[in-house]
């Protein structure tokens, strides 16, 4: 009964029963081999819905550069245009995403399509109508703060959609939103990370978080520190090199966390 | 044509009613209803006279800006019978009915139903069918009978017993000719030119000239013409959301035929729903690329149509799609297999039109690089309804950066914002700061890159000083985009400052 041909046909069974396309995406590695484990399908699956959370109120340019680099990765394996739906007001308050800092990350700004709506439900419209179109690489949305439109039957709608043509999913929502259930495949929790020690004065380096595996439909959880490689498009493990904290720092930063080696 | 009075009194139709306007010499009347014309009241007594002679008249201010609205609207509402009309103030609307008048059972039957439509939103109208729009102009004004039509070849009899008045001449010259007792028209025609022209210049002769045929006129019609309109008429008026989709399906089928026939495409068109007491509704709709398909339009027209229920009325009686911008569009052959070509499925067109129809224009946008170092000059977004070639933002990012690999933040705060920095040394970067009332403390600086303004500008309010901008990290890890605006060697203010972004 264990046999691959059985557990593929368990498998499609399932995803007929989920009201999913039995259509395979292709998965989305996301660079060390580590990372990639977490996943059961050995990478991010694409043409699915996965959350970006960041930890913290500050944390907000962390999560949205985060989720450049995963559609910098995604815009690889499936080139096309990115619709990036956002509140109007997000210039004034938050800060606008700046096309210069997006290319400085990989993602080309050339195929950016920059929607800004008002509400929350104006955002999830702008996601479905995107998920709908084949042309489309992969949609974001960065939700309003304390939005109360995303919910379990929203979220569903977009993973199905998203699965029916292949066109991944970002939600870019705040922390401040109840603990509830979504139909997401992945949420993620990002924040910011020191760069190195404060003690070791050095220049500001690559982008780098501590990104946390919250939820993940078909993996399991885990917590890691990653930094962009803006030249392979990739993610990777901060350099060994980088990480000559005295003993007692790990009591701060290393306790907990899976740290390269 | 009935004027508006602007305040809201309620005013009687059957007793005596006038209209005045108030100028230096006092207030005199402009207009007046038919029961106080039969009172002996005309345009240009004052007030006060006429007020001795019925105490109980009525009186309203006139509202010419109002009337010229209204006038333009109901010019608008006219294209119901044909698309060249002209509002022709102060009391006048004119129509260019060559080739419509079929559609009504002939001239007579269009003048019919005209005169029907007005007398029914409460108007009296005079009306007249020429062949040429100095005829029906005097027509209209100076005919004995309210509606007259005039034929080809009894333009001359038609245009004799009128006044000179009925010539749309200056009233100099019209005063002019009264008093040598050329008082008809009739009296004109027959007269030698020369003279004429001499005395009264080429006014007189030109209009003469126009009103008979001899010399071509036309007029400037209030929507320009298009080339490509489909219409439908309805037998009842239509006052249900469900019915308006469902012509805005016929005529967007018919629209598409027209320009595939043509080999265009729309860029902007317009839905306009005629209402049956005169008014009517404008539906723009403006896409990305120039369109054809029946199924695309008709969807985007229909997501326009919120409250339509609600302002339609009495019903809608007609309704109008006119492309208004259009470009080639050469046919394409479809796929022998199955209708789906395969450059239609990757054309995001579609999605963009959906989302500018929902958003508006200048919310849908894309990003284009700008020739300027300084960095909220850098870029600019535009709206998708521009045409825009492929931008090269490498490049573009290469030649502003000098080839550093993150200087620029990932977030740009517009404008930048004030912070309270407290730095080491002068030109050193800040060592802490504070900013939205959030200190943080700077653990890695790098920089200053310094990026000088652009004193060629000298038209828009940009920035006069230099800027030494730092890239700093906090203890928690978030890097910071600050800016010191201004330098500290210089006398005068002392530097300020900014936070510009934050890098992800």
């Amino acid at each position: 009964m264990s046999s691959p041909q059985n557990i593929d046909a368990l498998r499609q069974r399932i995803a007929s029963r989920e009201c999913l396309s039995p259509i395979r995406r292709p998965v989305l590695s996301l660079g060390p081999d580590r990372l990639d484990a977490a996943f059961a399908d050995n990478g991010l699956s694409t043409g699915a819905l996965h959350e970006i959370v960041p930890t913290a109120s500050g944390d907000l340019a962390a999560g949205i550069g985060f989720g450049a680099c995963l559609l910098t990765r995604i815009a690889c394996l499936r080139p096309g245009f990115v619709l990036w739906a956002l509140p109007a007001d997000r210039g004034r308050r938050g800060g606008a995403a700046y096309p210069l800092g997006l290319t400085a990350l990989g993602l080309d700004p050339a195929h950016l399509i920059q929607v800004e709506a008002c509400k929350g439900t104006d955002i999830l419209w702008t996601l479905e109508e995107g998920l709908g179109h084949p042309a489309l690489s992969a949609v974001i949305g960065v939700l309003p703060e304390r939005d109360r439109s995303y919910d379990f039957t929203a979220s569903r709608r977009l993973a199905m959609r998203a699965a029916r043509q292949g066109v991944t999913a970002l939600i870019l929502r705040g922390k401040t939103h109840p603990a509830m259930s979504t139909a997401a495949e992945t949420r993620w929790s990002v924040g910011a990370m020191p760069n190195a020690p404060a003690q070791h004065a050095g220049p500001v380096g690559a982008p780098r978080w501590r990104i946390e595996l919250t939820k993940c439909r078909k993996g399991t959880p885990g917590q890691w520190e990653v930094e962009w490689d803006h030249e392979t498009l990739s993610f990777r493990f901060p350099a060994p090199l980088a990480d000559r904290a005295p003993a007692w720092a790990h009591g701060t930063y290393g306790s907990g966390w899976a740290k390269a080696s | 044509m009935a004027l508006t009075a602007a305040d809201g009194q309620r005013l009687r139709e059957d007793k005596p009613l006038v209209l005045i306007t108030t100028s230096e010499t006092g207030q005199h009347i402009t207009a007046l209803n038919t029961a106080a014309r039969g009172m002996g009241f005309r345009p240009g007594m004052t007030l006060a006279d006429a007020r001795a002679i019925h105490p109980a008249l009525q009186v309203a201010h006139a509202d010419p800006a109002g009337d010229e609205r209204a006038l333009i609207r109901l010019a608008l509402w006219c294209q119901c019978y044909s698309p060249f009309t002209r509002a022709d103030p102060p009391d006048g609307i004119s129509l260019d009915i060559t080739g419509c008048a079929h559609l009504f059972g002939g001239e007579a039957g269009m003048m019919e139903n005209i005169s029907k439509r007005l007398s029914g939103f409460g108007l009296s109208a005079r009306l007249a069918i020429a062949p040429t729009i100095g005829t029906a102009w005097g027509l209209a004004r100076h005919a004995p009978d309210p509606c007259h039509i005039s034929h080809p070849r009894k333009l001359r009899d038609d245009l004799a017993p009128l006044p000179i008045a009925a010539l749309r001449l200056s009233p100099e010259i019209r005063r002019a000719l009264e008093k040598l007792g050329l008082k008809r028209v009739g009296d004109l025609v027959d007269k030698p030119r020369a003279p004429l022209a001499a005395r009264f210049g080429s006014q007189l002769m030109r209009r003469l000239d126009t009103a008979m045929g001899y010399e071509e006129e036309s007029f400037t019609p209030l929507s320009p013409p298009v080339s490509h309109v489909a219409e439908c008429r309805f037998v009842e008026p239509i006052i249900t959301r469900k019915g308006v989709e469902i012509a805005v399906e016929r005529l967007t089928r018919d629209l598409a035929d027209m320009l595939e026939k043509a080999g265009k495409g729309a860029r902007r068109v317009e839905l306009r729903l005629f209402r049956i007491d005169g008014w009517f509704e404008t539906v723009p709709l403006a896409t990305s690329t120039a369109t054809r398909d029946p199924h695309h339009l008709c969807r985007l027209l229909c997501e326009r149509l919120d409250r339509i229920e609600q302002r339609a009325g009495f019903g809608f009686e007609a309704a109008r799609l006119s492309a208004i911008q259009i470009e080639d569009k050469p046919a394409q052959q479809e796929d022998m297999d199955g209708p789906v070509h395969d450059s239609g499925r990757n054309d995001i067109s579609p999605l963009l039109d959906r989302l500018v129809n929902r958003f508006g224009p200048d919310r849908v946008t894309r990003a284009l690089p700008c020739p300027s170092h300084i960095p909220e000059r850098a870029f600019r977004f535009v709206s998708v309804l521009e045409k825009t070639g492929t931008p090269d933002w490498p490049a573009h990012a290469r030649t502003v950066q000098d080839g550093a690999d993150f200087a620029r933040p990932l977030l740009l705060l517009a404008p930048p914002e004030p912070i309270i920095a407290i730095a080491e040394a002068p030109d050193s970067p800040p060592a802490r700061f504070e900013w939205r009332r959030e200190p943080h403390r700077v653990t890695r600086a790098e920089g200053p890159e310094r990026i000088a303004p652009e004193w060629w500008r000298t038209h828009e309010d940009a920035s006069r000083t230099t800027r030494d901008y730092y890239r700093v990290e906090d203890e928690a890890g978030h890097r910071f985009w600050l800016f010191r605006d201004g330098l500290y060697e210089r006398a005068g203010n002392a530097p300020r400052w900014f936070i510009h972004g934050i890098f992800a």
